[in-house]
């Protein structure tokens, strides 16, 4: 098997999405507006976002992925569900740490029970059960059903969860900034271009991950 | 055949009682440490005791629900229980009637020592309290079976039931102290008809993956 890194597409890829994102950080420090009354804080949400639809994408892949496996049997599936739980649940973990960075100064304190941010929590638990079913699941072959069908159960509750924490206690502040389409361009710009950049770094990752875990497979079969 | 399996379920707890005495034990033990914990303070009781109660079936079902499918693992059971010739998603639904039976039954056990411990009154509408009662057993169980079958043949199942269990379960545990502290304080149906909802639902959609899920969950 050829190195990953000694494909002509794979360097460009990773050189293109560093660039990328370099120019994303400093264009966030430097060109994205102060708005008023929240100051540095805002500018976490070019983050938290991205990072939350990048988390809630790879949670549906590996729903996707799941399904994929459970009809097929095909091990592509099931390495690209792996990687796609571990990348999501690290961009998972960045919205639960940036999320109370951003409500401590905004709200007053880190944890106020907001929705989407306990949806996201609730979820994260979830996956940390779904790699204990994968490092304890016993025999191979049935701990990759279970945990396909794990990841399956996980992301079809995701509107329940979140409904019924939303229901729970509505008087509750949501995000300040719901409705996208009504930002002015120059916090909506950057924020798209944020958007896209995160999304071509999980491409980027996830490819990376899964060569890794094939690799990884095809080692341990050798022994 | 549900009704064969059904039976069979009920026939190993009917023989051994290993299962529901453990769960009323189980149930009384929490709810005797909820009064300690409580200082009996009214105000803190009346405000918490739908909380109380849930919370308590919710580890009750835990351990239950895990006794049920243990049984399967002795003498390996289960491998000749899906070599039968039958739709393994009865197996699931099998399971899950049988729960809701036994969680029912300790319920109906636990449920005075627990009005009596916190000293609390009984809600003014039996009937409507006994409806939305077994409504959230049924969802309860739905989930605790289906994470029961992910979780039941590794290693560690007795500490990946919980772990599974209690987050996914927690849109039903947020319902029900809803529903219950409605009925409780006799609040008209509208006020909590969006969480009777919300438990529909995911009996639904529960009973529905464990359905179609359960024949990959168990295959050997």
């Amino acid at each position: 098997m050829t190195n990953y890194f000694q494909k002509r597409i794979n360097q460009w890829s990773l050189s293109v999405i560093i660039i990328l994102f370099i120019i994303n950080i400093l264009n966030i420090i430097y060109n994205t507006p102060m708005v008023p009354d929240q100051h540095w804080a805002q500018k976490i949400f070019y983050v938290h976002v991205p990072s939350a639809w990048v988390g809630f994408l790879s949670y549906f892949i590996v729903m996707i992925s799941g399904f994929m496996y459970l009809t097929s049997r095909d091990n592509r599936w099931d390495n690209i569900g792996l990687a796609a739980s571990e990348i999501g649940t690290f961009f998972i973990s960045l919205v639960l740490i940036t999320g109370p960075i951003w409500a401590t100064p905004i709200w007053g304190q880190p944890w106020v029970w907001e929705p989407r941010l306990v949806t996201t929590l609730i979820l994260f638990l979830i996956y940390i059960g779904y790699f204990m079913i994968r490092a304890y699941g016993g025999y191979i072959e049935r701990m990759k059903r279970n945990a396909a069908a794990l990841g399956i159960v996980a992301f079809i509750n995701v509107p329940i969860i979140f409904l019924s924490v939303q229901f729970w206690s509505p008087d509750i502040q949501s995000h300040p900034q719901v409705e996208m389409t009504e930002q002015p361009s120059e916090i909506l710009s950057p924020f798209i271009f944020s958007l896209i950049v995160f999304t071509m770094l999980y491409t980027v990752m996830i490819r990376y991950r899964v060569y890794v875990i094939h690799l990884n497979n095809g080692m341990n079969e050798d022994v | 055949m549900f009704l064969v399996l059904l039976k069979k379920e009920l026939f190993i707890e009917l023989r051994s009682k290993e299962l529901i005495l453990s769960m009323v034990v189980f149930g009384i033990a929490i709810v005797l440490a909820f009064s300690f914990s409580s200082n009996l303070s009214r105000a803190v009781v009346i405000n918490y005791a739908s909380g109380m109660f849930w919370i308590t079936v919710l580890f009750v079902s835990a351990l239950g629900v895990h006794r049920s499918f243990a049984y399967e693992k002795e003498y390996d059971a289960f491998s000749m229980l899906v070599t039968a010739p039958i739709d393994r998603g009865l197996i699931f639904l099998a399971k899950w009637v049988s729960g809701f039976i036994y969680l029912t039954l300790m319920e109906i056990l636990i449920i005075f020592p627990f009005f009596k411990f916190l000293m609390i009154d009984y809600p003014s509408n039996i009937l409507i309290a006994i409806s939305t009662t077994l409504l959230v057993n049924l969802g309860i169980m739905a989930v605790a079976n289906l994470v029961s079958g992910i979780a039941m043949r590794s290693n560690l199942s007795e500490i990946l039931l919980p772990i599974l269990f209690f987050p996914l379960v927690s849109p039903i545990i947020i319902a029900a102290t809803k529903i219950s502290t409605g009925v409780m304080l006799n609040e008209s149906y509208g006020v909590w008809e969006i969480w009777v909802l919300i438990v529909g639902s995911i009996i639904i959609i529960s009973g529905l993956a464990g359905y179609a899920l359960f024949d990959y969950l168990v295959e050997e």
